[in-house]
């Protein structure tokens, strides 16, 4: 196995508020292959994003606390550098998109100048003329039609794909080793999913980018990824290869998850196997097992001692006191 | 056809556009264009397609919350357009909708016992202490404690309010319940709740649903029959099942083939539309999918298709899709996909 591009260790963050420190990411630990694909799932709440952003150094301050944890880059301590050494990486070496461009893209400047601003931060040597090339040769290769004539409109000119097109063509004008993205098909129709699902899989074929694919889809994610992490309430419940995570989920909350999605082979209009109940709030969490009080295995032991992620099998791990009665 | 509770016919919405300093009336945008269909009681209808479509204008028109262009919509054989205002007052107790974010239609002022004891007070209905009865009942038919009266909206988690979204609905026991993406800001799990809890419902009540979304899986699972709309058209419509296992249309072909499958060892062609919806407010000649269709031909630039009984309760409005499922033509895209499998 190669090194990873990036590896984070025992990450462990939250926010101030009014009812005082809240911790929103409890260890949590994954590493990003070059060329491979790691999908993070979970629900509304679950720590996925702001795992991501922790990882960019994009955490809200000063109500953003990272409490511990390290985070690695080709063997370098990002979490240890300071704040220069960051701004060199972020956005060259590992870049993120979001799932809203409208907002990520600033509304009263034209798309031309957004990209090329992105350009003279990752390639400040080159005069005008080249950077406008390299802008129109970033919007083709993200799929964009017309692309000089594209350069001077407004991101309201443009539609949901397209102006996603745009915020990837940015995040990768700094031909970046790692990209982070976070629901960046959410917000799309399914048809223009489809269409940037299949860039960002060409894309990364191209340039054996490592990417961090976030999202509350499983269908997304079992197109996609090659390595999956579920996450509930914070913490990591179970860790696979995509194959494996679908075939044989072993914490209950992937397995109740899986079920609650309806497939066509499923009889129309039956009733759906649910997880009842809802996630706890983040002030009322169980003090063992967080899924404890909607788990249909749960007994004393998971209400009162956290289960360990542990390996059952090669790269499959697992946070469950029980999860040998799923394999059953 | 006297069973049908409601019928829609050439159902029609434009939304002036304006612009200029004296605002003049510019153009229109074709939001809903000729569509009909009709509903049985306790029957579910699903209505996809994606953003701009004209799905969510199609219910907002029925409900009379957008008046309409032209057309025509009747409910237990009345027509709507020809009722006065009393007369329309109390059928619109038959008819309920619940949106897709119910924090934009719950009044955040309001405890959720008024809420839900509104419909009551509006319809001149019981005493105060029947109303207040009648609300945790509510309450408690949609899963919510019955306590949870006298709490406010923002105390609520998402899922939390679409089910007292749902009760507000079923309060003065409608035939009708039109879901406006109800389901579709939900995360997986409680989105699973609320589809149950709303086909419990419909068993219970008999209720007809208008069950508009663009995730056609869900839709699939709770439908009886599916039309899929693209810029303001039906065009197919089609048993649940049929459509997703079958579709005809070669957008219907796309939309499904673009579904992501949580199931990674299942592997199917994709057939990836080039380009964006055109804009309503032009629509293209002829077919308005034409121009994203791999099959379309010289008469499907000029001629619309009308939307056509093709058998075994299946309409399709395509020119050409009994070639295309005989396989006799075939799209450039299909072309290049058997090209990447050899």
């Amino acid at each position: 196995m190669s090194e990873p591009v990036l590896r984070v260790e025992a990450l462990r963050c939250g926010f101030d508020t009014e009812a005082g420190y809240i911790r929103v990411v409890d260890d949590v630990s994954f590493e990003l292959e070059a060329g491979g694909t790691l999908g993070l799932v979970g629900e509304s709440g679950c720590g996925k994003t702001v795992s991501a952003l922790t990882v960019m150094g994009l955490l809200p301050k000063p109500a953003g606390i990272v409490e511990s944890g390290r985070i690695f880059y080709r063997g370098d301590d990002l979490a240890a550098a300071d704040g220069k050494a960051m701004g060199r990486v972020r956005g060259r070496e590992i870049s993120m998109i979001f799932q809203e461009p409208m907002t990520a893209l600033n509304p009263v400047h034209r798309i031309g100048r957004q990209i090329v601003e992105a350009l003279k931060l990752y390639e400040p040597g080159n005069g005008k003329s080249v950077q406008r090339e390299r802008a129109i040769e970033l919007l083709e290769m993200v799929g964009i039609p017309a692309a000089r004539q594209r350069l001077r409109e407004y991101p309201h000119q443009l539609s949901g794909g397209m102006r996603q097109r745009v915020m990837i063509a940015m995040a990768l004008a700094g031909r970046p080793r790692v990209l982070i993205a976070d629901e960046p098909t959410t917000a799309l129709d399914v048809t223009v999913q489809a269409q940037i699902l299949e860039l960002l899989r060409s894309l990364q074929a191209q340039h054996g980018m490592a990417m961090l694919f976030i999202t509350h889809d499983l269908g997304v994610v079992a197109e996609l990824c090659d390595e999956v992490i579920v996450m509930y309430a914070g913490r990591i419940a179970e860790r696979a290869s995509v194959e494996v995570l679908f075939r044989s989920p072993l914490h209950p909350y992937t397995h109740g998850l899986i079920r609650s999605i309806p497939t066509p082979d499923m009889p129309a209009k039956t009733m759906l196997p649910v997880i009842e109940g809802v996630v706890p709030q983040l002030t009322e969490m169980p003090a063992g097992c967080r899924f404890s009080s909607r788990c249909e295995f749960a007994d004393d032991r998971c209400q009162n001692d956290v289960p360990a992620l542990r390996g059952s099998g090669t790269r499959h791990e697992v946070a469950c006191h029980h999860w040998e009665r799923l394999r059953e | 056809m006297s069973e049908d509770l409601l019928e829609v016919s050439n159902l029609v919405k434009y939304f002036p556009v304006r612009a200029g300093i004296f605002l003049r009336k510019t153009g229109n945008v074709h939001a809903v264009d000729g569509v009909s269909f009709d509903l049985k009681q306790g029957e579910t209808l699903g209505l996809v397609g994606e953003s701009g479509c004209g799905k969510s204008t199609v219910g907002r028109t029925i409900l009379n919350l957008l008046s309409m262009t032209s057309g025509e919509v009747r409910f237990e054989g009345r027509v709507l357009g020809d009722l006065s205002r009393k007369e329309w007052r109390s059928l619109r107790r038959e008819m309920q909708i619940v949106f897709q974010d119910p924090m934009e239609s719950l009044n955040a002022r309001h405890t959720i016992g008024r809420i839900l004891e509104e419909p009551f007070v509006i319809h001149g209905m019981g005493t105060p202490d029947e109303r207040r009865t009648w609300a945790r009942d509510l309450l408690e038919r949609v899963g919510l404690p019955r306590e949870a009266d006298h709490r406010f909206p923002h105390e609520f988690s998402g899922g939390q309010r679409q089910r007292i979204g749902i009760a507000r609905a079923i309060a003065l026991k409608p035939k009708l319940i039109i879901c406006d993406e109800a389901v579709s800001a939900l995360d997986v799990s409680v989105r699973a709740q609320i589809i149950n809890l709303l086909l419990e419902l419909q068993r219970e009540m008999k209720l007809a649903l208008l069950f508009i979304a663009h995730d056609l899986s869900v839709v699939r699972h709770v439908s009886d029959r599916v039309a899929v709309m693209y810029l303001g058209k039906i065009v197919e419509q089609a048993p649940a099942q049929e459509i997703y296992d079958r579709p005809r249309h070669p957008y219907t072909r796309a939309l499904v083939s673009a579904i992501p499958e949580p199931d990674p060892t299942r592997v199917r062609a994709r057939i990836v539309l080039e380009g964006d919806v055109p804009s309503p407010i032009s629509p293209p000649t002829g077919c308005r999918f034409h121009t994203r269709c791999v099959y379309a031909a010289q008469h499907c630039r000029e001629q619309l298709p009308q939307l056509e009984d093709v058998g075994s309760e299946r309409l399709v409005a395509c020119h050409r899709w009994r070639e295309i499922e005989s396989g006799a033509v075939k799209g450039a895209a299909e072309v290049k996909l058997s090209e990447e499998t050899n």
